[in-house]
């Protein structure tokens, strides 16, 4: 491979006052990868979202998109440069209808000034996005609200890859959802990476997160535990990893004693 | 139910089940408002002899124009997720900023502007408060509640001040003294004088008119709801030559009826002498623009019709084409003779020729448009709880009627503190006889055989002819024997329409695009014909009327306004960018601006907006009144509130619609009124309101959670 990475972080640190969130943290995502960034509650994956989607600022490291270095002063920068977010909340207006959602902030118009919005294209543009997914929705008049967690999740990923992301930051998307849903989500991430996209998956579940995954990175309380491609790792050895090694075979037997006991 | 002819998608969604045009229009937030609307225009109706005339509809018209147009203003703005309580005393503050502008009181103020610049000037002010109300929202973060509070008492008390200041007194007048006030109070004051319109012979009279375009409207609106909901019956595409035929039909058609329709606007125009000219050309051209949008329908009908889009492919059914036109002559005879006349021996032929006529009509349309039933209609079979549940309501029905007959109807005694013997007598007969009716569809609707399903259906259509005649036989007044009559057999009509369809057709299962969009273009002409037969009642007057009574009827031009507004705020909500971001800032802002709408901007638009609508009341006002006092609108924001939270509006945001508050200022409107109209004390007209909101909003909550779950 030796055209640049789509999304390239050099050495990126944060400090928050005297606290530290990261630490000099290297990882890398191409076209058509997974990258898959796993850490326990607290380990710093949020900050490292935010930079990344341009809502904060990085204290210390280099940004590098297609090769160029970057520079991101709000979320719109990030958007521009083809870095769409889909957060954890959805972003997503659940009262309003699926077609509305798809569209809302770039809904295309017509005659002119009066910026009415094309019903028609947008609702069929939106079904055919969702399609592609592999999601059928057979009334995109129906609100958000009453889809599933895994098929609003499905409309947001659908939503960003639309607008020309190239490379697409899922914040847990999995974390509120049960296994047949996750499993849904996962098959979209799948094929948002078939489709040429690169992908960032922050997750702390090592279930998901190997399977999709090209390369992991493992943050640890604000520092990265090594930034691995898949051939390099089992998954057993991820879930060693991210819960940091010893301590979860600790756990593991007090908890099996504690059951056994009871 | 017949095979599936969709194509299945790989991963169909099987949780989603097809959902009816009538259970879609059930989850509109407005349909509360509506039902609210229809039962207390039918209460007041039934207890005044005032309310339901000219003269009552004007009155209740008048008071809900300012109501209501402040209250779609807040309702966008409520959608949007915020409040403005400031938006009451501001129609004051630009009413009385205008009158201040033009007057020319000496040394003290007054700046003695012509109109022409202290209108525009007037905007400006009221687009900057507005301004100013969003960016400080916005800018710090605060509750609308807290930050439009402050702006209510900084304009309540520059209204105190200001006119204490320059005129020494709390109340400014003379705006008629303005320079060019003759041009503006043509446009903000104008009037229609309805005895200055006559119209007797044009068109075969007005009472003619307004029996054809009724009916025509009814009906329209019967099939555009058949074409919602019944399987369409298609040709095997081979001869496309009538499908060429029917568009380029439905085109001359278009074009002569918008001619036409502007021959009859100038003439209607012309009938009469009313010196208001500008409220005359007003209507010319709101007609001329009602025409305008009927032929670009039209147009598109023609190009749709001609790629076999909105009408399917025409199956050939002379029978039933023949049937349809029949049909509909006959009904039309029977309506127009049916409100024309008032003989008692005539009424229940052209009862029964309107009622036949409609059912060969729907017959007619119905077999040569869709297909029939594919199921059989099953034995007759009744349980023992529907049965139960038939009887009690066929006896409350009974029992209505009697009670009805039981009490004196011609006696104005109290009991109690509210009611008439009058009154008691409609509540109790309009009561059961409802109840029954609804206990008998439910019954219907939970019958198992198609055909007890008619039956039941069938009798309760049957109950509803029979009371009808039972009040035209027996009813004093003109407005039982005639008008009412005549509701009573459009809705036993009806009823029996709907079970015969329901039985002899099959109920679409699956959406179908081409259909449901020529069927709601149907249905919303129905119920525009339906609308301007009305209008023509109201407008103008005959010679026989005016014989009758010499009421002075002037309608003024804000009703105009409150009717464009309501259409103006329903199209930018449902059509535009603005009206999506609108709903999005109010249901998740943070969402909104994650994905790129400019929040601020768009609620800042938003408190702009109300500050306009306050604007467009507050000059309403000046020109009605001639003068503003200080205390004009102060408080008012509460009832906009109300109207809009009746009208389905959510206080919490995010959703709603303009046309619920224009409905619910209409609510409002009509029980302020109709309560002295009633001849009650109109000291229980709060207690009225109070109760008319904590009703829709429970029944906006129960409707719109029982459609939803049912889908």
């Amino acid at each position: 491979m030796s055209e640049p990475a789509l999304l390239e972080i050099e050495g990126i640190s944060k400090f928050y006052g005297n606290i530290i969130a990261l630490r000099d943290i290297t990882t890398s995502v191409r076209a058509g990868e997974v990258t898959c960034v796993l850490g326990d509650n607290g380990a710093g994956k949020s900050t490292f979202i935010k930079i990344l989607a341009g809502a904060h600022k990085q204290s210390e490291g280099r940004l590098f998109v297609e090769g160029e270095e970057v520079d991101f002063d709000s979320p719109r920068d990030a958007l521009a440069m083809g870095i769409a977010t889909v957060y954890q909340d959805l972003a997503v207006v659940p009262l309003m209808s699926v077609w509305r959602n798809f569209f809302l902030g770039a809904e295309p118009t017509k005659l002119g000034f009066l910026k009415v919005i094309d019903k028609e294209k947008a609702s069929g543009i939106a079904k055919a996005e969702l399609a592609k997914m592999g999601i059928d929705i057979r009334d995109t008049e129906q609100p958000v609200g009453t889809l599933s967690g895994g098929e609003r999740q499905s409309v947001a990923i659908a939503r960003a890859a639309y607008f020309g992301a190239k490379v697409l930051i899922l914040d847990e998307p999995t974390s509120a959802l049960g296994v047949k849903q996750s499993g849904v989500v996962l098959r979209y991430i799948v094929e948002a990476r078939n489709r040429g996209l690169g992908v960032i998956f922050i997750t702390h579940n090592p279930h998901h997160a190997y399977p999709v995954g090209d390369r992991f990175m493992i943050l640890n309380r604000g520092q990265s535990l090594g930034d691995f491609a898949k051939a390099e790792l089992t998954q057993p050895e991820l879930t060693q990893l991210m819960a940091g090694g010893a301590d979860l075979t600790t756990l593991q037997h007090e908890l099996s004693k504690a059951i056994e006991g009871g | 139910m017949a095979a599936e002819t969709k194509p299945a998608p790989a991963a169909g969604d099987e949780r989603l089940a097809y959902r009816g045009p009538i259970q879609r229009l059930l989850t509109r937030p407005e349909i509360g408002a509506l039902v609210g609307t229809g039962a207390i225009w039918i209460f007041f109706w039934s207890v005044s002899d005032v309310f339901g005339t000219t003269a009552g509809t004007n009155n209740y018209l008048d008071v809900a124009t300012s109501l209501g147009i402040m209250a779609i203003a807040v309702a966008l703005l409520m959608i949007g997720g915020e409040f403005d309580l400031s938006s009451g005393a501001m129609t004051g503050a630009t009413g009385m900023l205008v009158v201040l502008l033009v007057k020319d009181t000496g040394e003290l103020g007054g700046l003695g502007l012509p109109l022409t610049l202290a209108i525009p000037i007037t905007f400006l002010f009221a687009m900057g408060v507005g301004w100013v109300n969003g960016t400080l929202v916005e800018k710090t973060g605060l509750p609308s509640f807290i930050v439009t509070l402050g702006t209510f008492f900084v304009l309540r008390g520059a209204k105190l001040g200001f006119s204490k200041l320059f005129v020494d007194k709390v109340i400014v007048e003379g705006l008629d003294n303005a320079p060019d006030y003759d041009f503006w109070a043509n446009i903000f004051g104008g009037v229609w004088i309805r005895n200055d319109h006559l119209w007797d012979s044009f068109l075969g009279g007005r009472d003619i008119v307004f029996g054809v375009l009724a009916t025509l409207g009814v009906v329209a609106l019967v099939f555009g709801l058949m074409e919602l909901s019944l399987i369409r019956r298609e040709r095997s595409a081979k001869d496309q030559s009538d499908v060429a035929v029917i568009g380029i039909a439905s085109m001359v058609l278009a074009l002569a009826a918008a001619v036409i329709g502007l021959v009859v606007a100038f003439v209607l125009v012309g009938m009469g002498d009313s010196g208001d000219v500008a409220a005359n050309w007003l209507l010319v051209v709101a007609v001329a623009v009602a025409l305008a949008l009927g032929f670009l329908v039209g147009i598109g009908l023609t190009k749709k019709s001609r790629s076999g889009g909105s009408f399917g492919k025409l199956s050939q059914n002379g029978i039933g084409i023949t049937a349809t036109v029949v049909g509909l002559a006959a009904a039309i005879t029977g309506l127009t003779s049916l409100t024309v006349t008032d003989g008692v021996d005539q009424n229940w032929i052209w009862g029964i020729v309107l009622s036949a006529g409609m059912l060969v009509a729907v017959f007619g349309y119905a077999t040569w448009r869709f297909e029939s039933a594919s199921v059989s209609m099953g034995r007759f079979s009744i349980s023992r709880e529907i049965g139960r549940r038939t009887i009690i309501g066929l006896a409350l029905i009974v029992l209505g009627v009697i009670l009805g007959f039981a009490l004196d109807s011609s006696s104005t005694t109290v009991i109690g503190i509210l009611l008439t013997v009058q009154g008691l007598r409609a509540i109790l007969f309009g009561g059961l006889v409802l109840v029954g009716v609804m206990m008998l569809l439910n019954a219907a609707r939970d019958a198992d055989s198609p055909v007890t399903r008619f039956s039941i259906t069938a009798v309760s259509g049957v109950a509803v002819a029979v009371v009808g005649f039972v009040v035209q036989f027996e009813a004093a007044s003109r407005k039982y024997r005639a008008e009412f009559f005549a509701w009573m057999m459009a809705a036993a009509v009806v009823l029996l329409i709907v079970a015969m369809v329901r039985l002899l057709f099959d109920q679409r299962r699956h959406s179908h695009t081409q259909a449901d969009r020529f069927g709601t273009m149907v249905s919303i002409t129905g119920i525009l014909l339906v609308v301007v037969a009305i209008a023509t009642k109201l407008l103008w007057a005959t010679s026989e009327e005016l014989e009758a009574s010499r009421a002075l009827i002037t309608y003024r031009v804000s009703i105009l306004y409150f009717f464009a507004f309501a259409a103006f705020a329903t199209w930018l909500l449902m059509r535009t960018k603005f009206g999506s971001w609108t709903f999005a800032v109010g249901g998740n802002k943070e969402a909104s601006r994650q994905v790129g709408v400019p929040a601020a901007r768009t609620k800042t638009q938003l408190f702009m907006v109300v500050s306009g609508a306050a604007w467009l009341v507050g000059t309403l006002i000046a020109f009605r009144l001639n003068s503003v006092q200080a205390n004009v609108g102060d408080g008012q924001e509460f009832f906009y509130i109300i109207a809009a939270v009746v009208g389905g509006n959510l206080l919490t945001g995010g959703y709603g619609s303009a046309a619920g508050a224009a409905i619910g200022a209409l609510i409002m409107a009509m029980s302020f009124q109709g309560i002295p109209f009633a001849s009650w004390n109109s000291d229980w007209r709060f207690l009225f309101v109070g109760v008319i909101l904590l009703l829709a909003v429970i029944v906006n909550n129960y409707v719109r959670g029982k459609a939803e779950k049912s889908k």
